[in-house]
């Protein structure tokens, strides 16, 4: 293969790098969300139950949980026996601890004004978090999903070892194929760069006008 | 006469600190009343636990008769009834000012998405804000802000109004506007209950002030009787430091 071909290659694995990486994002949003409020607002059992996920998960090594849910619960469920499913439920699972943080602290930015003065023109607690505390709440988030983001495509990597064919994959084939060590690994890091840093410091900037302009 | 609102030996406790002791007061329909006293006297938790913001450790609390905590009556209902403005910023910073007074009226009260613009327009045009309809609060003055968060309280057309000190945060030259438009209310025969050291005001204004310190009513009068002969000596001396 000629270098432009190799790289070509290495390209045509990129679809399932992110797509792995944007729906665990997405599975992690719904994760963290849910228990961000539920540590801030929720009765006290959910409270426990959302610091201790959160405690949990943000110590184990995402690599870990997958291959736990691969190797120790796919035999018993069929369905984690598929290697692009486990993939993003794991790292959608670790995101969801890391979310957590980020809605936790966005939503105590918010501060505790904007909650009385949206339950005191007769908003119900639900309301008020959805139309007033969630949408600041995000805003403040934003640059630290936009990191998240890009931890998600980096980690998507270790799909590869229970053989998700992404691009870490294609970088692999590519290596046992060839002489030369060096061109697959640059180039597919050189593609990893460039998948995360613009939408990272996109968001960073992004998230950081619209806190100054709202005055956040 | 009935009073829309009222309190009885209220007492309102945070760990060990008793902010508000054994506090009873109403209000009237129509009536205007200025609570004052000095910083930590307990004004702010009064009005939070009378704007059923806070739940009173002790004490009852009652909306045109009922024991709201004893009726077991929607809080989030009755709270749309209660305006409250706060002494620090409260508008709601993702939207315009337009866009908080919708908020309410959409989601509490039910309007379509053009009567609840309509009937935003004309409260800002009620406190004079509706050259700024767009505006975020963070582009707007701080005078400017607590109109529009005048605006939105009224907007609910509450039978009452609680106002925690709202010009204690700005400067001088912000107050008047403010202090004008809360006139304009008063004038208008609307139930207040106002927290605020702005002793021209109460004067105009007040159908009865009320003295508090540390957490307890101490005096209640007319404001000629404070401006003239307060009976407390904390009162004389509070009145003293204030009117300089
Ligand atoms: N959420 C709270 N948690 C703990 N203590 C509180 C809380 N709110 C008020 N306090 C305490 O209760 C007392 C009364 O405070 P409050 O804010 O009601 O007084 P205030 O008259 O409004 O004062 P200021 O004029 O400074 O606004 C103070 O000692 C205060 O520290
Ligand atoms: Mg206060």
């Amino acid at each position: 293969m000629t270098p432009v071909e190799q790289i070509v290659f290495l390209l045509k694995a990129v679809p399932v790098t992110l797509a792995i990486s944007f729906l665990s994002f997405l599975l992690g949003l719904g994760l963290g969300v849910s228990l961000a409020f539920m540590r801030i607002y929720g009765i006290a059992p959910l409270r426990y139950f959302s610091d201790s996920y959160e405690k949990f998960f943000r110590s184990v090594p995402v690599l870990a949980v997958m291959l736990l849910l691969y190797f120790g619960l796919g035999p018993l469920l069929p369905i984690f026996k598929d290697p692009f499913f486990t993939s993003v439920i794991s790292l959608g699972i670790v995101s969801g601890a890391n979310q957590s943080q980020i809605f936790r602290s966005a939503i105590s930015s918010v501060g505790r004004t904007q909650m009385l003065a949206a339950i005191s023109i007769g908003l119900t607690q639900l309301k008020a978090l959805r139309y007033v505390i969630f949408p600041q709440a995000l805003f403040l988030a934003v640059p630290g999903l936009g990191s998240e983001i890009a931890l998600l495509i980096k980690d998507s990597a270790y799909s590869f070892i229970i053989g998700v064919i992404e691009l870490m994959k294609h970088t692999d084939i590519l290596r046992a194929s060839q002489r030369s060590l060096i061109l697959p690994y640059i180039s597919s890091a050189i593609i990893y760069v460039v998948m995360t840093f613009p939408v990272a410091n996109y968001l960073d900037k992004w998230g950081s006008r619209k806190k100054r302009e709202l005055g956040l | 006469m009935t009073s829309i609102l009222e309190c009885r030996e209220l007492m309102k406790a945070y760990g060990k600190v008793i902010a508000v002791n054994n506090v009873s007061l109403g209000i009237g329909r129509g009536e205007t009343k200025v609570i004052f006293g000095p910083s930590g006297s307990g004004k702010s938790t009064l009005l939070r636990c009378l704007g059923l913001l806070e739940k009173p450790t002790k004490g009852s609390v009652y909306f045109n008769g009922v024991d709201v905590y004893v009726s077991k009556q929607d809080l989030n209902k009755l709270r749309a009834r209660i305006g409250f403005v706060f002494q620090e910023p409260s508008l709601f910073r993702h939207l315009t000012a337009l866009g908080n007074i919708m908020l309410g009226l959409k989601h509490v009260s039910g309007l379509s998405d053009a009567e609840a613009r309509r009937k935003a327009y004309e409260a800002l045009k009620l406190v004079r804000m509706e050259d700024w309809v767009n505006y975020y609060p963070a582009q707007l003055s701080g005078g400017q802000q607590q109109r529009v968060g005048i605006a939105r309280a009224i907007s609910m057309d509450p039978e009452v109004v609680l106002f925690d000190e709202p010009t204690a945060a700005l400067d001088v030259e912000l107050k008047w506007e403010v202090i004008s438009v809360m006139k304009d209310l008063a004038d208008r025969g609307t139930t207040m209950l106002v927290a605020t050291h702005e002793l021209r005001f109460a004067k105009e204004v007040a159908d009865e002030m009320i003295f508090m310190d540390q957490g307890q009513v101490l005096e209640v009068g007319s404001p000629d009787h404070f401006f003239t002969s307060p009976n407390t000596e904390r009162a004389r001396k509070f009145m003293a430091k204030i009117l300089g």
